[in-house]
């Protein structure tokens, strides 16, 4: 009995801390998609209820009509933590069956083998959508892809033209280049100083794909922006601050924070979306009338970013999860949710509707036409292997050569290295 | 009841102390083994990671960005710990009474204890921003040309989550110098007063040295706040660490590094284990220093 006493608490006490050990690491992101298409599948979208309810519960009841014995159980996750909702839903191993995701999260998700690789699933799939959009889910470090592609965006220039003028700088030709844009941007700060500047936040990495840097090599191994032009992109920025053309404040804002300042008209230049135009009417209208609309800046192909549709590999009903999928993504009902949302379809011919191809003269379809056209050709830019975390390194390094703190490049290298250390080994 | 049935009964003592166990070891003694564990392993959030040894605690030498976080939240405990200390026993000195303004005082000094660190953070950045309040006066005053880069600049910015620790602690540590105030013997404050002592001479002679062992324990509580800053800065500088991230504290990096899809759960470890001893060996020099003090 005395025995017992010492024992049954080392017991308890071994018990709890075998809880945080384990997990199997099977592989069932390839398995071979088969079975009925019947049983309960969660699908997760990112942000949509709020405006879109009514197009999301008509999309399941069409699917469960479609499909008898088959159930759908929506779940929409707020704006704010998406990535730490998936983290935890990641870890404890209760993914939805269909996620709403971004190519950066899939690819730690698909490193960790918990989405299921498509390219050989369902290799057949791909000639349903745009191939960029298709290649943004390809990874070419892991050899698959792994999401289907959902909605797309981009945009063009959004300029402030009271503050453009008040500033010094002509609006009959608006900045279509870097180099105009850092030129219109230091004959601001000549004038108007701090109180009104053209760019509000520091380069994103699809800032520097736009700039014309080659961010990866082809076998998706390695990070490439360190080059000479990159770190020039870095100078102009750099040459842009101390020329009073940015603040301080700017080196640490976030996307929403360069929105906030150019709503506030302190900003002059917005790397905007089509959803942009509609957002500054409702919510910023005193600039939205001095707005002018401009071809994104790009050395390149316009840059645009990706939303996908990813499928649980340990799904109980794979094979429900992944008909959802690509009825979610199939051009019919992609093109009815572009038209509600200022987003654009990934579907192969989606583009080629009449919707996105005839301007009705208001400003709305000016831009929905012009930004069709500009996702033809464009190009995620982003590195689904940038990860979130490299994204912050990446602001923070920047900042530091900026700020005259250290060396473009070696801000720009050791940006690589972390990088690089994230990659999977 | 026999001697004898009393042994019998062994798990008396288990049973009554099982619920607290049972939180002792859930929510504290399982994470801190975990986290030393996975302090020498290279787990991240999604793969159960591979023994690695001390190879964190090596990247964490190397890894400019903890020798921000160190240095700013030492420097952090340097310079709060001293004001969180003497500022509330002022306090309390000034507002210890029973008028209703006094009362009415207390309350105001403490009402920024009840509020959330994120509440009184945002409070405090539209004061601080560079078109908040404080801007705004200090240029209506002609005082300045440009706005004070508060949020910014990087030691204006952890010296202005200082302040904002510094006003949300007074009220705290108030309270707690009130209560030992209380139990000062009025008598010593007669006495000095028969000795010609005034108010300032009773507060050095008669209320710190009465108050010591209190002002020991505020001491510690705020070393160990202190150190492990996390709403204030966060909050001030929305959540990036400040400009190219130099306003980082250790808190700050290991949420960072601990959480998202690419948590680095091993390193994360690693980064907490390391705040661990240094807090322990905080607390223990403070403690050592204050039993020889009372040896003396």
């Amino acid at each position: 009995m005395k025995t017992f006493r010492y024992i049954l608490p080392a017991v308890l006490a071994l018990a709890l801390g075998a809880c945080g050990i384990g997990g199997g690491e099977t592989d069932d992101s390839t398995t071979t998609v088969s079975g009925k298409v019947t049983g309960e599948i969660t699908f997760q979208t990112w942000n949509l209820k709020g405006g879109y309810a009514d197009y999301f519960n008509g999309l399941v009841t069409a699917f469960q009509g479609a499909n008898p014995g088959t159930t759908v159980k929506w779940i929409d996750q707020p704006p704010e933590g998406y990535q730490d909702k998936l983290s935890a839903d990641a870890a404890a191993g209760s993914l939805p069956d269909v996620v709403d995701i971004g190519p950066e999260a899939a690819f730690t998700l698909a490193t960790a083998g918990m989405l299921l690789d498509l390219s050989k699933t369902d290799p057949g799939a791909q000639a349903g959508y745009l191939p960029k959009a298709w290649e943004a889910n390809h990874f070419p470090s892991l050899g698959g892809t792994y999401a289907y592609p959902w909605y797309l965006n981009t945009g063009p220039s959004f300029f402030n033209k009271a503050l453009l003028q008040r500033c010094g700088v002509a609006t009959d030709a608006l900045p279509a280049t870097f180099d105009a844009l850092f030129a219109a941007g230091t004959t601001m700060a000549a004038k108007c100083k701090s109180d009104a500047t053209i760019v509000g936040r520091l380069p994103a990495i699809e800032t520097f794909g736009a700039y014309g840097v080659p961010l990866m090599d082809a076998q998706g191994t390695k990070f490439t922006f360190n080059d000479a032009k990159g770190v020039a992109l870095v100078n102009h920025y750099r040459d842009l601050y101390q020329a009073g053309g940015m603040t301080e404040e700017t080196l640490n804002k976030l996307q929403t924070g360069e929105l906030d300042a150019f709503k506030a008209g302190r900003v002059a230049w917005l790397p905007g979306s089509s959803y942009t135009l509609k957002d500054l009417k409702a919510t910023a209208p005193a600039v939205a009338a001095t707005v002018a609309i401009a071809p994104q800046i790009t050395n390149d192909k316009p840059n645009m970013y990706i939303e996908s549709l990813a499928v649980n590999a340990k799904s109980k009903n794979t094979a429900t999860a992944v008909a959802f999928a690509k009825f979610a993504t199939d051009k019919a009902n992609q093109l009815a949710f572009s038209q509600q949302a200022a987003i654009f379809p990934s579907a192969t011919g989606a583009l080629d509707d009449p919707y996105f191809t005839k301007d009705d003269g208001t400003p709305e379809a000016k831009l929905r036409v012009e930004s069709a056209k500009a996702v033809s050709e464009a190009i995620v830019y982003w590195p689904a292997a940038f990860s979130s975390k490299s994204v912050d390194y990446l602001r923070e390094q920047i900042a530091l050569a900026v700020l005259g703190k250290k060396d473009a490049q070696a801000a720009l290298d050791e940006t690589v290295k972390y990088a690089d250390g994230n990659l999977p080994k | 009841m026999t001697v004898r049935q009393t042994h019998d009964r062994w798990w008396a003592p288990w049973l009554f102390l099982a619920p607290a166990l049972a939180v002792v070891v859930t929510f504290i003694l399982f994470p801190f083994a975990n986290t030393l564990a996975l302090s020498a392993t290279d787990a991240t959030l999604l793969r159960p990671g591979h023994f690695v040894g001390a190879d964190n605690f090596v990247r964490l030498w190397q890894d400019d960005r903890f020798r921000t976080a160190m240095t700013n939240s030492l420097l952090y405990l340097v310079c709060v710990v001293p004001v969180l200390v003497t500022a509330p026993l002022v306090l309390a000195a000034l507002v210890n009474g029973s008028t209703r303004v006094l009362g009415l005082l207390r309350t105001a000094y403490y009402l920024p204890v009840v509020m959330s660190s994120v509440i009184v953070g945002l409070i405090w950045t539209n004061l601080l921003d560079s078109r908040g309040l404080v801007n705004q006066v200090l240029d209506w005053l002609g005082a300045i040309n440009e706005p004070v880069p508060f949020l910014s600049d990087r030691w204006l910015t952890l010296f202005s989550a200082m302040l904002v620790t510094v006003w949300t602690g007074l009220g705290y540590y108030m309270v707690i110098y009130l209560a030992a105030m209380a139990n000062v013997d009025p008598a010593l404050y007669d006495a000095a007063a028969v000795d010609g002592a005034g108010p300032i001479r009773q507060f050095l002679h008669v209320t710190v040295p009465g108050v010591r062992a209190t002002s020991a324990l505020i001491g510690l509580f705020s070393s160990v706040s202190a150190f492990r800053v996390f709403g204030e800065v966060y909050v001030l500088t929305g959540g990036t660490g400040g400009t190219g991230g130099q306003d980082i504290t250790v808190t700050m990096l290991i949420q960072q590094e601990g959480t998202g899809l690419q948590a680095e759960t091993g390193y994360a470890g690693a980064i907490s284990v390391v705040m661990f001893v240094v807090l322990g060996l905080l607390l223990a020099g403070q403690l050592w220093f204050q039993r020889r003090g009372e040896a003396r």
